[in-house]
């Protein structure tokens, strides 16, 4: 069931999520959660934290799994809006949260506070996600911070991979710490949207600093961590990438020569060429690193 | 395989959530109950619930361990009716949580009125929800507590067999079944019930609507308990089928009446369920869970 796209204006997420529901939630249901859409909308405060509760009860815990052309007018009507990975009882409860009447903020905020405050696993997970579709973004800049630093890897995952939201909103040190924290957790750094783009000298240096630190101990460095040095190697940085680029793993190594690729001084330069191997798989765009962190999480 | 349908995982350590794993309790329920001291205010009631319905389900599934709760505002602190009304308020918050089986555990503790009162409007949300009871009769006047509950139950409409009565012994057994409710039996030591006790009850009643846990708490107490009675009962010539109604499938045809309490979310999880559940070992922290466990005394008297 496509949505017509006659005129020009994109459909919004929720014109296209309660389409995508429409063939695979049975009459009864989606009856039911249209009319607690209602309900919401005309500001039901109790129907608003029943509902979101009841909701993949009545619509099923089953994925979304849109298709491929689906996911594309998910990026038109938000741009980053990934919803791949959703299940269709969060699909519903995002149609709740858009919902809420957002004209008067004070109200509309304290409702979604109440919300994140009271949320068990998979709401939280089902919150954080929506949070690029929900209005007042600012309100929910330090919910989103707040909810990183969580010891539950999943929920860290829900704000921090496939979510434009940080990437929009974070100041620089909220996004320096979510991407340090990743590397703790061991969480991976390439589902992060804006990952490139966020790159910065602060987080750089702070990277170098743990690089180094590990090295020291001869601990194991995230491979994943030169992706944000590279553009930014200094001194220190170069002499552990050319270690790590003589004798370490394979996908160590190639982490390096990404790097070094993105380091582009004649001392990186000189670093690469003495492995010319790893030096023409880059040419040839053999090495990515959506692939260095596919190997390294990969078990 | 067992269940534990009551036992207050978060007064439990993680050795305990390893143990129970290996003695075969694949889910467990906990519910809402008194912390042992009383709350000063309804923030940290709140709070509790949000980990019973959070943080405690994630550190059960990284033990391989399914972890539904119950919720509600217990007898005892009913009696604080300030923060009694402020809880009672925040209960629909809650009650619509997809791993909250019941409203619970609820009923008397010294049988005041402001007790009856909280009951009362905790029977009706149940009903509203549609939702089981689990009902805590109270140690002192322990019968005449459980009959009081059970006439104020019927006084709403609400049915028993979408009540579970917690705690009998067998002065009140009879009754509740006669009634026609689910009657749950506490293995706790020194306090409760015996596990040797619980052997007879199974013989005398059969293994129709009984259902065996440990509420194994803050104090002295087992969580262990099913499994042990379950080995105890077998080694005392009580049919197998018989003790896998009465340690397991009894709590999931009366909590499943919820709709929350499937055996497939154990036997087998969707694949979202499991990469979420058994993703990021935070609470191991890297340690490999020791599985080094002492022989120990079975009997719980
Ligand atoms: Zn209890």
């Amino acid at each position: 069931m496509l949505f017509e796209n006659r005129d020009k204006t994109p459909p919004t997420p929720a014109k296209l999520l309660r389409g995508w529901l429409e063939p695979i939630v049975a009459d009864a249901p989606l009856a039911w959660l249209d009319h607690q859409i209602a309900a919401v909308e005309s500001g039901d405060e109790s129907a608003l934290y029943l509902a979101f509760g009841f909701a993949p009860r009545k619509v099923g815990k089953q994925p979304l799994e849109p298709s491929a052309l689906q996911l594309d007018l998910a990026q038109e009507a938000r741009s980053g809006w990934d919803p791949s990975r959703w299940s269709v009882g969060q699909a519903a409860r995002t149609l709740l949260l858009l919902s809420i009447p957002s004209e008067d903020p004070a109200p509309y905020f304290a409702r979604l506070e109440k919300l994140f405050n009271a949320a068990e696993l998979n709401e939280s997970v089902a919150l954080f996600q929506a949070l690029p579709l929900l209005p007042h973004p600012e309100l929910l800049v330090p919910r989103a911070i707040d909810g990183l630093r969580t010891n539950v890897k999943f929920i860290f995952a829900a704000i921090a991979h496939h979510n434009p939201f940080p990437e929009e909103n974070f100041s620089e040190a909220a996004w320096n710490q979510m991407v340090l924290k990743a590397l703790f957790i061991g969480a991976e750094l390439d589902p992060m949207i804006g990952i490139d783009r966020r790159v910065n000298p602060a987080l750089a240096e702070m990277l170098i600093d743990y690089a180094h630190e590990r090295r020291a101990a001869a601990r194991p460095i995230p491979p994943e961590l030169w992706r944000m040095v590279g553009p930014f190697a200094d001194a220190t940085a170069l002499e552990d990438m050319a270690a790590l680029f003589a004798a370490g793993t394979e996908v160590e190594q190639a982490a390096i020569a990404l790097a070094l690729a993105a380091s582009a001084t004649d001392e990186a330069d000189e670093i690469l060429r003495t492995k010319p191997q790893l030096a023409s798989q880059l040419d040839q765009g053999k090495l990515t690193w959506s692939g260095v962190c596919a190997a390294a999480y990969a078990n | 395989m067992y269940i534990d349908p009551h036992i207050h995982c978060s007064s439990r350590t993680t050795d305990d959530y390893e143990r129970m794993a290996e003695a075969g309790i694949v889910a467990v329920i906990e519910p809402a109950f008194w912390l042992g001291q009383p709350r000063s205010n309804a923030g940290s009631y709140h709070d509790y619930f949000s980990s019973l319905v959070g943080f405690e389900r994630f550190r059960a599934a990284q033990f391989g361990i399914k972890h539904y709760c119950t919720i509600g505002l217990n007898a005892k602190e009913a009696n604080n009716e300030r923060l009694a009304e402020e809880v009672l308020d925040m209960l629909p918050l809650f009650l619509a949580k997809e791993n909250v089986v019941a409203v619970g555990e609820i009923g008397f503790d010294d049988m005041t009125a402001a007790e009856e009162r909280a009951l009362r409007v905790q029977l009706d949300l149940a009903k509203e929800l549609e939702l089981p009871v689990m009902i805590h009769t109270p140690h002192r006047n322990k019968k005449r507590g459980t009959y009081r509950s059970m006439d104020i139950i019927e006084e709403h409409g609400v049915a028993p067999h979408m009540v579970v009565i917690d705690h009998n012994n067998e002065e009140t057994a009879k009754e509740v079944l006669d009634r026609g409710y689910w009657a749950a039996f506490t293995i706790y030591p020194k306090t409760k019930m015996g596990n040797q006790r619980m052997v007879e009850i199974v013989k005398q009643y059969g293994s129709d609507r009984i259902i065996v846990d440990s509420s194994a708490d803050w104090g002295i107490s087992d969580p262990l308990a099913v499994t042990k009675t379950a080995n105890l009962m077998l080694s005392q010539g009580i049919a197998e089928q018989d003790v896998q109604l009465t340690c397991y499938k009894n709590a999931i045809d009366a909590y499943n009446q919820s709709g929350q309490f499937n055996e497939a979310d154990w036997l087998n999880p969707t694949p979202i369920d499991e990469q979420k559940l058994f993703e990021g070992n935070s609470v191991l922290r890297g340690q490999r869970p020791d599985t080094n466990t002492p022989q120990e005394d079975e009997i719980i008297s």
